[in-house]
């Protein structure tokens, strides 16, 4: 007689309780694992965009980034260009080139403007306006170009094009900026026409103001109405980047980071990974106004003319490489 | 585990850390003017935009005016019965003139020219409501893509009596001019106004306070070439200039006296023995019509907010007590001027 009253297959017996653990353990774990991954895909995905390999041949970049735990200078080269609609998108001038360089050791960010139109040597490519090495090669010969010129070891990229710059400011709601000067640019480019030519009127008041995505736009990418031209261009990519950072401060990344990156997809490429992105994003919300350097290499450029006739910046290179040893210390290629 | 596993899990480890340590999520502009719990009751009209479209704030009440017409630098004359502002198009603005209710309204500036579309903006009455200060482009030459011209914006005066305009300060081009001009009180020969430019080696935006006599048109600067001073407004009496001074990433609330005759070399600069009435990003202010306050723009979380600040002018200028919000999360237009009236 069966003891336990139970009939059935031999051997087979009623889950015990610690059965029924194990098995809602295991219906917890696969449902937080589906949510992870419902979570973490977009960001993926995001990352994922790289640029395309550029068909000459580019050097290897000069060093692997450092590892997670260390405490070494991480550089970034930030890449912006005008819209993939006009342009082939693989034949972009970069118009904004940032080495965005983060030193744990020293709890301390520098941004380094590079002049669009600073020439240099392009590797395999001869001398140019920095700004075609992404245009001739991509991410990786605008690495290649930044490092053989300033000695800087670019470890990581991301570029970013115009609608990815309006998509960022308008999910963190806006950034609060003191515009420095009255912008009036009677011929600022309308890239967001169905075209990607024309152009439009725009005026943005001087002072202390709340800017959407469209008006920072307008802020960074206008420099008709600037005697600095160029410099002044960068000045204003520089605070907007750092209006942008105080902006996250306020921002929880868990909710945001996949919100972001589906807003980002497709306007956005880089080499960084997720733990890399996480690693730095925490960093970023540490820092204080006083932990952010912005440099630039404007007194020790001139203007001058190309043997082919372009407007170009030559630059002191013996005083551009003191000051990048005052920046980046021993943290420079040899 | 292998490597894809390990990015995973330490990434979500990463994201729970900064998740205890968040902030909350960023506000986002509500559409409206919202009011703090606690209302602040407003002496006299305070004039303020929200989305280019103007509210009057009195009392208790807010009132929108203007319904359907993009607003932008209200401005009140000292009798609280004229309104002026700039009405935004598309791709122009002009200034408009009307009743302070925004009734019997006319445009005294053209939207275009033959030199192409104007902008218009940051009327400001005198005394008499007789003449108004203004912003426009007006007398640039045609640009084009491909023959960029300066498009800056000078100082304008419009005279009621004979319905013309002329201008007053032609601006430095590619600075993108100047901006805040304001008639001083109790002296019609006296205006203020910032100009914008460049100063030091290399070259940084620089933004000067800037005081002129329309009876000589001389003109000085009040503060240094390198600094960045602005947006300046008068006690009603005249005697007193608050504005802001932008420094370390900060743009701070200052007020200094100023001499009551036109003086041609100022030194040292008044604005170096400028008093500061409020640390922040502060952005427009405006005296109260009776001298007791200064209001102004601030952000709190993202949002600018309309703050009122008690001044008191008894023996050195200073605030008597803290500023309150008139408004709480309301986005409003930071680049808009506020105006009050009695």
């Amino acid at each position: 007689m069966n003891q336990t009253g139970v009939t059935g297959v031999p051997g087979a017996s009623r889950p015990s309780r610690s059965h029924w653990i194990v098995i809602g353990a295991v219906l917890l774990c696969l449902a937080l694992i589906a949510g992870a991954l419902v979570y973490i895909m977009p960001v993926l995905a995001l990352l994922g965009n790289h640029d395309a390999a550029p068909g000459r041949n580019v050097p290897a970049p000069a060093h692997a980034p450092p590892p997670l735990d260390s405490k070494q200078r991480i550089n970034i080269l930030l890449l912006g260009s005008d819209n993939d609609q006009k342009f082939r998108e693989d034949a972009l001038l970069s118009q904004t080139m940032i080495v965005v360089s983060v030193d744990p050791a020293h709890h301390q960010v520098t941004l380094l403007s590079l002049p669009r139109d600073l020439w240099v040597e392009i590797p395999a490519y001869g001398n140019a306006k920095i700004d075609l090495a992404y245009a001739r090669g991509g991410a990786a010969l605008a690495r290649a170009t930044v490092e053989k010129a300033f000695k800087i070891p670019i470890h990581y990229y991301a570029w970013i094009g115009l609608k990815g710059l309006v998509r960022v400011v308008d999910r963190l709601g806006g950034i609060d900026v003191d515009v420095l000067h009255p912008v009036l640019d009677d011929n600022y480019p309308n890239d967001f026409n169905a075209s990607g030519y024309g152009t439009e009127r725009v005026y943005l008041a001087a002072g202390p103001q709340h800017l959407d995505g469209r008006h920072a736009l307008q802020y960074v990418r206008s420099r008709h109405g600037d005697l600095l031209s160029d410099f002044g261009r960068s000045i204003r990519q520089q605070q907007v980047l750092l209006a942008l950072q105080q902006q996250a401060e306020g921002m929880d990344p868990v909710t945001a980071l996949p919100n972001f990156a589906r807003d980002l997809n497709g306007h956005v490429k880089t080499d960084l990974d997720l733990v890399r992105v996480t690693q730095l994003a925490l960093f970023m919300r540490g820092l204080r106004a006083g932990d952010v350097r912005q440099a630039f290499i404007t007194p020790f450029v001139r203007d001058a003319t190309s043997p082919d006739g372009q407007q170009i910046l030559l630059a002191d290179w013996p005083a551009v490489n003191r000051y990048l040893r005052q920046l980046f210390g021993e943290d420079l290629l040899s | 585990m292998n490597r894809r596993d390990r990015t995973l899990t330490l990434a979500a480890i990463a994201l729970l850390a900064a998740a205890c340590s968040s902030n909350g999520a960023t506000p986002h502009d509500p559409g409206k003017v919202v009011l703090p719990s606690k209302q602040m009751t407003v002496a006299g009209k305070l004039y303020a935009t929200k989305g280019r479209s103007l509210y009057r704030f009195s009392g208790t009440h807010l009132t929108p005016l203007l319904t359907g017409v993009k607003v932008k630098d209200p401005a009140v004359s000292a009798d609280g019965t004229r309104l002026a502002f700039a009405q935004l198009q598309e791709q122009s603005s002009a200034i408009v003139l009307g009743d302070v209710e925004g009734k019997a309204r006319q445009r005294i500036t053209p939207p275009s020219a033959p030199e192409g579309a104007l902008w218009a903006f940051s009327p400001s009455f005198s005394a008499d409501a007789k003449q108004l200060l203004y912003l426009t482009d007006r007398g640039k030459e045609p640009s084009s893509p491909r023959d960029l011209k300066p498009n800056d914006l000078g100082v304008w005066l419009y005279d009621a009596g004979t319905g013309r305009s002329h201008r007053v300060v032609a601006p430095a081009p590619y600075t993108g001019g100047d901006s805040d001009p304001l008639f001083r009180p109790g002296a019609s020969d006296q205006l203020i106004y910032t100009t914008y430019l460049y100063g030091g080696v290399p070259l940084q935006p620089a933004a000067r306070l800037t005081w002129m006599s329309t009876r000589t048109g001389a003109s000085v600067s009040l503060s240094p070439e390198r600094a960045r001073n602005f947006q300046p407004a008068f006690s009603p009496d005249g005697q007193y200039l608050a504005f802001i001074r932008a420094d370390s990433g900060r743009d701070d609330l200052y007020v200094m006296a100023l001499g009551t005759s036109f003086s041609r070399e100022p030194r040292p600069y008044p604005t170096e023995a400028a008093i500061l009435l409020q640390s922040g990003m502060v952005s427009q202010p405006v005296w109260a019509p009776d001298g007791s306050a200064i209001a102004f723009l601030m952000p709190t979380k993202g949002s600018f907010d309309l703050f009122v600040l008690p001044v008191t002018t008894t023996g050195t200028v200073r605030a008597s007590g803290p500023a309150q919000a008139v408004t709480h999360g309301s986005f409003l237009d930071a680049d808009s001027r506020l105006a009050w009236s009695p």
